[in-house]
């Protein structure tokens, strides 16, 4: 997948609204492959709503987007699934991670369908973020700031064309949001991705192309 | 799959589950057995060499005492015999056609007169016959007849008349060697023949001659146009089949026999059985919503984590599966039990059977097997498109 557009696209929840000022709501806007992009948002501007379309979650938007041409909006249920395991990464604010699982667990159940990383790569990136010991720990009992280490790294358990990471450093120190950054990037980079990151204020430092607001 | 297992068992009910499977197997029972049961009692009915098997009934219409006296046509239209081949339960009909003309048979021994009788014919086509011989024939010309006499008089003379006399007991090759002469009259004409006694007869209770005998001498003997024949003699599928019973009683046919009486039998139990097996199924729908419910409720507790998975690209089929493989254990599990019980029920009712009916031999298991391969075949696609489409329902 080499581009991803957005045409005249609005949540349903905004269509009644006349005081949309944003860089991607209600314009033409294309994501490219290869290219890095930030989006900042304030809250309640639709930053998760965005997420949801491009990942299939939600569809209620007008409007057109569209992978490589094709409207997102015609694919089926597993044209979703295949997608979802080859073509778009997603680390979600919300994280959506299994509290019942171990966090090494929680990255294998994504990396078992996938078969992207080896154990000896994930497990070099549970010490590189600092959550080496945690490996065996259940997600239910780990603080947020490591649950949102241990979701990009199950994020980053697939090839993908396009990652979309939501507010992936909320709850980390500097030091840490920047070895994230260091992480996605270097992955990013190998597969040569496209990225989209948003924030809501602290932002995940890397080489952003374009920066846009919602 | 170890992994998705171990989220999607969470809050699986083991008291629901129990239930269904109680319920089921109660269902699954009962449909079972009666089924088995059916087909068991069926034997019994129908078995090869079964008291009840006759392939073969004969018929005729009802004499009352005004047809008696006005002398009221008791003989079948030609209407009446294509209504009857036209009936799916009746394969094959045939004529009693009796003799029109005098028939004497006296019996001699060195020329002198031992025994002499005056008597009747009838003749059927051959092949509602079951005396196979190759002296079952009659060409024009022949001064020769072969005979075939009621079973039923032969067993009279050695069981009833010979044994209180003291005589000895006629056997069927000794009959088959004595000639009889036969003396037929009518249309002015008086000729005599040899009767040969070719077998017996346990199916027809009349005087057989070959049919192209009597064709040629009613012809030959009688002036009279062709008559109605009295008697029908029917080839059916099935003796038991109470259509036949009401068949014959709507037309006010009597039948010789109290074969179908079997049919009425029949009948009830088929009506006993199908209420069972009513209830039976009834029982198994029901179960079959315990264990939907029991899904839908186990898929809605897991909504959250079924959506996890669909979204790190788990496919519908793959999450699925492990509720698809409970569902299915849970039929093969009431599916064992289910037969376990019914062939500990089963032994103990054949026993009752072999005890009235020592040469019962019990139908398969076959009937039991398919009713349950078809039963397990159809709740576990029931189940897979269940739970397929509502875990499909859980994204858009």
């Amino acid at each position: 997948m080499e581009y991803i557009r957005f045409e005249n696209v609005i949540p349903n929840v905004f269509a009644h609204r006349n005081d949309i000022f944003s860089d991607i709501w209600l314009k033409d806007v294309e994501f490219v492959k290869g290219q890095k992009y930030l989006i900042e948002a304030n809250s309640g501007t639709g930053k998760s709503s965005l997420g949801s379309f491009l990942f299939g979650y939600r569809n209620d938007y007008t409007g057109t987007i569209t992978f490589d041409n094709l409207d997102i909006h015609s694919f089926s249920k597993k044209k979703w699934c295949d997608l979802r395991r080859k073509q778009i990464a997603f680390l979600w604010q919300e994280l959506r991670l299994f509290p019942e699982l171990t966090a090494l667990e929680n990255v294998a159940i994504k990396n078992n369908i996938t078969r992207a990383q080896k154990k000896k790569t994930i497990l070099e990136w549970f010490d590189m973020l600092g959550i080496g010991d945690k490996t065996e720990s259940l997600v239910g009992k780990m603080s947020y700031g490591q649950q949102q280490r241990v979701a990009l790294i199950r994020a980053l358990c697939q090839p993908f064309d396009f990652i979309f990471v939501d507010e992936p450093v909320s709850h980390l120190d500097e030091s840490n949001s920047d070895l994230m950054g260091v992480l996605l990037a270097s992955e990013v980079e190998r597969q040569g991705a496209g990225v989209i990151v948003t924030s809501i204020g602290k932002r995940m430092q890397m080489n952003y192309d374009k920066i846009f607001r919602l | 799959m170890k992994l998705v297992w171990k989220l999607l068992r969470q809050h699986i009910s083991p008291f629901q589950l129990i239930g269904f499977i109680l319920a089921n197997l109660i269902g699954m029972v009962v449909i079972l057995l009666g089924v088995q049961f059916y087909s068991d009692i069926q034997a019994i009915y129908n078995g090869e060499d079964s008291f009840m098997k006759d392939d073969y009934v004969i018929i005729n219409k009802k004499t009352s005492m005004m047809s008696s006296l006005l002398g009221g046509a008791n003989g079948f239209t030609d209407n009446e015999m294509n209504d009857l081949r036209r009936q799916s339960f009746i394969e094959d009909v045939g004529m009693f056609t009796p003799s029109e003309y005098e028939v004497s048979a006296s019996f001699h021994m060195r020329g002198i007169t031992k025994f002499s009788t005056e008597m009747f014919f009838e003749s059927v086509p051959d092949k509602f016959i079951d005396v196979k011989s190759d002296k079952w024939r009659y060409n024009e010309g022949d001064t020769r007849i072969p005979i075939i006499l009621p079973q039923n008089y032969l067993d009279l003379y050695n069981f009833g008349f010979a044994q209180s006399k003291n005589l000895p007991k006629i056997s069927e090759s000794l009959l088959g060697i004595l000639t009889l002469r036969i003396s037929i009259t009518g249309n002015g004409r008086n000729d005599v023949y040899d009767g040969k006694i070719v077998g017996f007869s346990s199916r027809i209770n009349t005087i057989l001659v070959p049919e192209s005998f009597m064709l040629w001498a009613n012809g030959e003997y009688s002036s009279n146009a062709k008559v109605t024949p009295a008697r029908l003699i029917l080839q059916v599928n099935n003796p038991t089949d109470e259509k036949l019973t009401t068949y014959l009683s709507e037309h006010n046919y009597m039948t010789d026999t109290e074969k179908l009486d079997a049919s009425k039998t029949t009948f009830m139990l088929r009506v006993i059985i199908g209420i069972v097996l009513a209830i039976g199924a009834v029982i198994c729908l029901l179960s079959f919503f315990i264990l939907t419910l029991s899904i839908y409720l186990l898929v809605q507790k897991n909504s959250e984590k079924i959506q996890n998975l669909l979204l790190l690209g788990y496919t519908v089929a793959k999450v699925s599966l492990p509720y698809q493989m409970l569902a299915m254990g849970l039929n093969l599990t009431v599916l064992f039990f289910a037969f376990a019980i019914l062939f500990i029920v089963r032994n103990l009712y054949l026993e009752i059977f072999t005890s009235f009916f020592p040469n019962f031999v019990p139908s398969s298991i076959v009937p039991a097997l398919l009713t349950c391969s078809v039963l397990f075949i159809l709740s576990s696609v029931m189940n897979f498109m269940v739970i397929k489409q509502k875990v499909s329902r859980l994204l858009i």
